[in-house]
């Protein structure tokens, strides 16, 4: 069995003094300042990183980062899947399931506020199909809006109908030590937001924005060494279906849903990739915990999303997946400040922003 | 340089003529063209040109600005099946609104896309509008 044993986060906000190591250390900071025993060495580090590149103009970052911390590592790299960064927590999953490693550290860290926002919109771009589509000057969020339009039209919604999510992130953000958004919102301020592509507005869109995330993965018989309380990545499921616009579908959420039918269930606690409204109501109607066309109407009865979502704790790239594997970590372990009580089972599902790539990770204390 | 020559000029098939292709084993027709069908893995595959023409399902004006775009926002933009069958997402250009309904007739047309400030270089590209005024280019 493979187990999540520590984990360390620096709240999301922007961070114009600090570089992505800087990031990275503050987080590790944080996991040193919880851990049993600090780890002088790991087997493997993996940094699910994915615009690192483009926008900081470095490469070799696992490298890098491995020296910098000061934990030694004898396999370093980075793994990019767009903003799925379910992807390096599968890689990071696989090396200690198949004996490769018995330990890995899992690093995620995106920045994105050293730039204005037009230019950001231009690599985030990079994500959609780059013969025709990105050539043409289109964004991920003209994919989201159409979307959210054909929903529309298909059950027969309002704009109002979204404004439930942002409405409840924001909720769920307040008390969260490490939300980028700590404040409540109303209606009228969603309502009345700038529009970006009709009918999305701001408040419908994740809040981008620098953060960092350290979780340290082992297998279950060095996990004692380092925590009382390890939390079991009981399984990965992952999917790559292309969307399906015209009739508002997530086909990718679909299958992997399907796939991972067994782990699905209301008693455990989600963390979803809402980088549009549109999305959370698509996926969590596809994983079946809401009738379709109704997921936004029943949040009062759903555990998705405790710490605010990409909405409100904020969206570093694809550091995104690590902060949520860490908060659903700290929430079954009764460590997370904003801890429910009771919840033994965590579902992760991780995607890119239109949900194209899917990965669900099932998690058990 | 933003836009490099070499690349826009790969991007023949895609940018300036809609290439399909068209497997000959499972009939599957696909955008962009490419010579492996996705579907079936065959090689065998026919190179077709689309008619340019097919229907809009959805449309969206988008507000933002993109690096290299800032003068074309706002931004219609379409999802249009072609009459071949493939469903695409592309910017739509001389349109009023009020004409964009679901099931109007979408032709392509070649625009102006950008310019590249430093060299000069003027990529082109295929935008769609609404056909009220067919083979008037």
């Amino acid at each position: 069995m493979v187990s999540i044993v520590a984990s360390g986060l620096i709240k999301i906000d922007r961070y114009y003094e600090f570089s992505e190591k800087d990031l990275v250390i503050e987080a590790y900071k944080d996991l040193m300042l919880k851990i049993k025993d600090v780890p002088s060495s790991v087997d493997a580090m993996i940094v699910s990183s994915t615009y690192s590149d483009i926008l900081s103009k470095n490469l070799m970052l696992a490298f890098k980062l491995s020296n910098k911390l000061g934990v030694k590592s004898p396999i370093s790299f980075r793994v990019e899947n767009g903003d799925n960064g379910g992807a390096s927590i599968l890689t990071a999953y696989s090396l200690v399931k198949s004996g490769i490693a018995n330990s890995v550290l899992l690093v995620g860290v995106d920045k994105f506020s050293d730039y204005p926002s037009k230019y950001i919109n231009d690599v985030v771009s990079y994500n959609l199909d780059n013969e025709y589509q990105y050539q043409l000057g289109l964004t991920p969020h003209v994919y989201a809006a159409l979307l959210m339009k054909r929903y529309m039209k298909k059950y027969k919604k309002e704009y109002d109908y979204f404004t439930n999510w942002p409405l409840k992130m924001h909720e769920n953000a307040v008390e969260n030590p490490y939300a980028y958004l700590k404040f409540k919102v109303d209606k009228k301020v969603i309502t009345d937001s700038q529009l970006i592509s009709e009918p999305l507005r701001l408040f419908d869109i994740a809040a981008r924005a620098d953060g960092a995330s350290v979780v340290l993965i082992t297998s279950d018989d060095m996990a004692k060494k380092f925590t009382d309380t390890p939390v079991k990545i009981e399984s990965i499921f992952s999917s790559n279906l292309p969307i399906d616009i015209a009739n508002a579908n997530l086909n990718s959420i679909k299958d992997v849903s399907r796939k991972a039918i067994n782990k699905i269930s209301k008693e455990a606690i989600y963390e979803i990739h809402d980088s549009y409204s549109i999305l959370a109501s698509l996926e969590i109607e596809s994983l079946g915990l809401a009738e379709e066309g109704k997921a936004l109407d029943e949040l009062e009865n759903l555990k998705v999303n405790l710490g605010g979502g990409l909405k409100a704790r904020g969206y570093p790239g694809s550091a995104t997946a690590i902060y949520q594997l860490a908060e659903l970590y700290l929430q079954l372990t009764g460590a997370h400040p904003k801890a429910m009580s009771g919840p033994e089972k965590g579902i992760l599902l991780s995607c890119d922003d239109l949900g194209n790539s899917s990965y669900l990770i099932s998690l058990s204390r | 340089m933003k836009i490099s020559p070499s690349q826009s000029w790969r991007l023949k098939d895609t940018l300036y003529v809609l290439s399909l292709g068209k497997c000959k084993r499972c009939g599957n027709v696909f955008y962009p063209y490419q010579p492996l069908c996705s579907v079936c893995g065959s090689m065998d595959i026919e190179k077709i040109r689309s008619k340019g023409t097919g229907t809009l399902i959805e449309y969206t004006i988008l507000y933002q600005n993109r690096d290299g775009f800032e003068k074309q926002v706002p931004i219609t933009a379409g999802l249009i099946k072609l009459d071949e069958g493939i469903e695409l997402v592309a910017p739509l250009t001389d349109v009023e609104i009020t004409e964009l309904k679901e099931g109007v007739r979408v032709e392509a047309v070649l625009r102006k896309v950008r310019s590249d400030s430093s060299n000069g270089i003027i990529q082109y590209g295929l935008k769609f509008r609404v056909i009220n005024d067919a083979g008037n280019n």
